[in-house]
């Protein structure tokens, strides 16, 4: 039998660390990183992303909300709209004669009068207001 | 570093500006980063690969390190502290990628695709170096390689491996024995 003579500590340390040094070398001429420039940019646009995201993430939960709030509102409006539906047609039948009745008053109001016409004519111009505050906020969004 | 040219990097720092809507706090300026990296990457990028055994893995965990030093709120007392810190998070990195590594240290050595000519002698010189780290264990690699391509001390290497410190002699000892046999086997 050929055996191989038994390495000391001191022996096998230096055939390692030449062998890991030189393998070193290679792998430094072998690597192409990206450029510093390239990586920056990389860093500096997925961190925005991640920022976005976790800036918009309680507001879509908002937003879920919200809408969860509206269609149960929605939902309660029909059911009450619905019960409200069974009598309906008995107050249509007694429609004429219920205008009627409300119409005989009015008819002797006078319009000139300062106690209808300041009321009416705030009324009028809350409207426009409001219509034209409206049309404002919606076309700023 | 060669395929992106100063124009390049010109442009996309053009663009960085252009789509920037609102700044974000990184660990580190632009230009310490950029030296940083440049002084840092190509060593990193040897490690990962000899630790994974997989350039493509290389790649992609070197930017990501990167990226996580970046985002890390550490505070570094010296350059060595911070680049132990990198090599600690490489290591992690390699540690939970569940890719399976190609064949970088097998039999069929990636020497054709070696960037630098060599001799026959030095090529095969390199393969049975990289077929002996092959048999090692991924932690194994990574202590020799930290100890001998980097210079690490001890404290340095349980640092980054998260181990003892009084351990790490050892684990050494038996590293490069388990790495001497294996170069003997394979000449």
């Amino acid at each position: 039998m050929n055996r191989e003579p038994e390495l000391t500590d001191a022996e096998i340390e230096r055939i390692v660390a030449e062998a890991i040094a030189a393998e070193s070398s290679a792998a430094r001429l072998e690597a192409q990183p990206p450029s510093s420039a390239i990586v920056w940019w990389r860093a500096q646009m997925r961190a925005r992303q991640e920022a976005t995201r976790a800036i918009e993430r309680p507001l879509t939960i908002v937003h879920g909300l919200a809408i969860a709030c509206l269609g149960g509102l929605l939902v309660s409006v029909a059911g009450i709209a619905m019960r409200g539906m069974k009598g309906s047609f008995a107050w249509l039948a007694t429609a004429s004669d219920t205008l009627r009745a409300a119409a005989g008053p009015l008819a002797t109001i006078d319009l000139s009068s300062r106690w209808i016409l300041l009321p009416m004519t705030a009324m009028v111009v809350s409207l426009v207001v409001a219509s034209v505050a409206a049309i404002v906020i919606f076309a700023d969004e | 570093m060669a395929d992106v040219t100063f124009l390049d990097a010109r442009r996309l720092s053009a663009e960085t500006d252009a789509t920037a809507l609102t700044d974000v706090a990184l660990a580190m300026s632009e230009d310490e980063f950029r030296a940083f990296y440049d002084r840092t990457s190509g060593p990193l990028w040897g490690y990962l690969s000899r630790i994974s055994g997989d350039r493509q893995v290389a790649d992609d965990l070197l930017q990501e390190s990167y990226y996580r030093l970046l985002k890390s709120n550490a505070a570094f007392e010296s350059e060595n502290h911070r680049r132990n810190y990198l090599y600690r998070i490489a290591t992690n990195l390699v540690r939970d990628s569940r890719r399976t590594p190609r064949p970088l240290f097998d039999d069929g050595v990636e020497m054709a695709e070696l960037a630098t000519p060599e001799s026959h002698e030095t090529a095969e010189s390199r393969a049975d170096v990289r077929r002996a780290l092959g048999r090692l264990k991924p932690r194994e690699r990574a202590m020799l390689w930290l100890a001998y391509a980097n210079g690490s001390s001890h404290a340095e290497i349980a640092d980054v491996l998260g181990l003892k410190t009084g351990s790490i002699k050892l684990l050494l000892f038996r590293a490069r024995r388990k790495m001497a046999s294996a170069l003997r086997g394979t000449r």
